[in-house]
């Protein structure tokens, strides 16, 4: 509040503020765009643990951590390792490099998603939230977002710094172009699996209000689709089609197209690229429809 | 103006109707929305916020449609939920200042109001410490401040003096009144608790099964149904004996509680009888003036 001075009261340092009073706000509102932004970086700070006791911070501080730990000795590596020979036989493309991260991403889908979505209908802060210019679109979708970036931290971030770490020690891409094209191979391949992910830790998040149980679904289906998968396809000859139902591997296989290679991990060509991106989008459709079928017959009550 | 206005609203949930024609109209001030559980309070807050769309009926909210205009509408409304799950360990000026940018406000205008909101309510001491640490009684003021951080125009209550003690409850009151009188927004307060009602409302809603049952300015209300005069006299028993055999005499039907006699009938000519009955005994009047039913008799009247 701010303090008028009038002549004759007393000194600053004297001065006590005894009426803050109430005031309008004439200002412009920054309307549905302000409320969206605002609960996007709302639901990351609490899905990262800011503003919060340490107790919040463990989790994602150690996911983060794990995600990152890999770049980090991969970077060793290439500072210490002499020659270009070897540097390339350990040091991992960036598809591969995901090998190393990818129980973070796992764990990060199962984590923030539910963490976002379970508390505010059981807390009943959605009531809250649809009070405001936000309604249930523009609500999923805020929260997406926060979902989306959150997971960039673990899926974008560690190849980012292994790109530009190799850069500055002079093994990374070979010209400006190469370096951009790399980058938005990397970026692409981070944004699908950032989307899937998202989608799919969203829409378990969907279907239940408690976070433990939304949690365990996410981290129990992941693996579960890909041995499933692995069952009908390798062990009893059905189509190869159906490893579009692996939720693990379809982002990651579809990463090493982006990135021009094909040992991934499927190590086959019997699904061209293009059956690929279809299985990615039926999946995001899936988990979209879901998402909203579910919240548009949800009766918020207050 | 008035600021909400509802005809015929109808909302139904499958088979079963929530609200069967329901007709209101809304002023400035601070409004009671009354009610039994299962009445529909919460039914019609919920078509006043947006989350729900009226199967029948029309509804404006600030003069507009809470279904289609829906955050045009509710970036002037504040609502401060019944529920007391707030986030615990969120900070109070954070959960605040997020509801009124939410609300539209920019990060920088967000922040000063968090902290005006939070000092109006009497938080302003323990606006830093997370909502899972306080009392009941703070956490509803943290609502309060919440649901008026953002400059609002009308403010939804649901049951504000829930799980609150006596005194608390006074205060809590009390804000509320001096949020409609001193800050200039108006409320809608929504309880089952007639007394709080009468104690702060100018207007009420009463709702019933699905309709409403009465509508309108509070002293309106209480005066609709008053059927007697009520005089209190100057003086001790013989006083009150000889005022009552005098209204006795003149054909009227007296009852007497202490020195207050109740004097059947309301038209003008009543007072001028009771007027003339104390000058014969010789006693003078303190008071003269008709029943005022309380709000519970308006209610339970309505409810048949």
């Amino acid at each position: 509040m701010t303090d008028i001075p009038v002549p004759g009261a007393p000194q600053p340092e004297e001065a006590q503020i005894y009426d803050r009073g109430y005031r309008t706000f004439e200002g412009e509102r920054t309307g549905v765009p302000g409320a969206i932004r605002t609960l996007v970086v709302h639901s990351m700070r609490t899905a990262l643990g800011l503003g919060r006791s340490a107790k919040h911070k463990v989790v994602p501080v150690l996911i983060i951590l794990i995600a990152y730990i890999p770049a980090i000795i991969f970077i060793g590596l290439a500072a210490l390792l002499p020659g270009e020979e070897l540097e390339e036989t350990l040091i991992p493309s960036f598809p591969e490099f995901y090998s190393g991260t990818i129980v973070a991403i796992y764990l990060f889908a199962g984590f923030v998603a539910p963490s976002l979505l379970c508390t505010d209908r059981r807390t009943g802060m959605l009531g809250v939230y649809l009070s405001s210019p936000l309604d249930r679109v523009t609500y999923l979708l805020g929260k997406a977002i926060a979902v989306f970036i959150v997971l960039l931290l673990v899926i974008f971030g560690p190849p980012l710094l292994l790109l530009i770490a190799l850069t500055l020690e002079g093994s990374g891409p070979d010209s400006l172009g190469a370096w951009i094209e790399t980058f938005g191979k990397i970026f692409l391949g981070s944004i699908v699996m950032g989307t899937f992910f998202a989608a799919i830790g969203l829409a378990v998040a969907a279907a239940t209000d408690r976070i433990v149980v939304a949690t365990a679904t996410v981290l129990a289906i992941i693996p579960a689709s890909a041995i499933a998968v692995g069952l009908l396809v390798d062990e009893n000859d059905l189509s190869p089609s159906l490893r579009l139902l692996s939720l693990p591997t379809l982002p990651r296989e579809l990463i090493f197209r982006i990135h021009g290679e094909s040992d991934g991990p499927w190590s086959i060509t019997a699904n061209p690229t293009w059956t690929l991106w279809a299985g990615w989008g039926a999946w995001m459709i899936v988990a979209i429809g879901f998402i909203w079928f579910s919240y548009r017959r949800l009766l918020v009550r207050r | 103006m008035s600021l909400v206005t509802a005809s015929g609203l109808v909302k139904r949930y499958g088979s079963y109707t929530a609200l069967n024609g329901v007709d209101f109209e809304i002023s400035g001030g601070i409004t009671g929305l009354l009610g039994a559980n299962g009445a529909g309070k919460t039914t019609v807050l919920g078509m006043i916020i947006g989350l729900h769309r009226a199967d029948d009926g029309a509804l404006r909210v600030l003069g507009q449609d809470p279904w289609s205009a829906g955050a045009a509408v509710r970036e002037r409304l504040g609502y401060s939920p019944e529920h007391h799950t707030l986030p615990p360990d969120v900070k109070a000026s954070d959960f605040v200042r997020h509801i009124a940018e939410l609300h539209g406000m920019p990060k920088e205008e967000a922040n000063t109001r968090s902290s005006d909101a939070l000092w109006l309510v009497g938080l302003g001491e323990e606006r830093f410490r997370p909502m899972g640490t306080m009392s009941t009684g703070q956490r509803q003021r943290v609502k309060l401040a919440q649901a008026i951080a953002h400059d609002p125009q009308l403010i939804l209550l649901d049951e504000p003096t829930d799980g609150l003690d006596p005194v608390q409850r006074d205060a809590m009151l009390e804000l509320i009144k001096n949020v409609s009188t001193e800050f200039g927004i108006d409320v809608i307060l929504s309880s089952h608790l007639l007394d709080e009602v009468e104690a702060i409302c100018d207007g009420v809603v009463i709702i019933g099964e699905g309709v409403t049952l009465a509508s309108g300015a509070l002293d309106e209300l209480r005066g609709t149904g008053a059927t007697a005069v009520v005089m209190d006299i100057d003086g001790g028993d013989p006083e009150v004996e000889a005022v009552r055999a005098a209204l006795a005499n003149r054909g009227m039907v007296v009852s007497v509680l202490g020195r207050r006699l109740t004097v059947e009938g309301d038209d003008e000519a009543v007072f001028d009888v009771a007027r003339d009955a104390c000058v014969d005994a010789g006693v003078g009047i303190s008071r003269l003036s008709r029943r005022r039913l309380s709000l519970e008799d308006v209610f339970l009247e309505r409810l048949g």
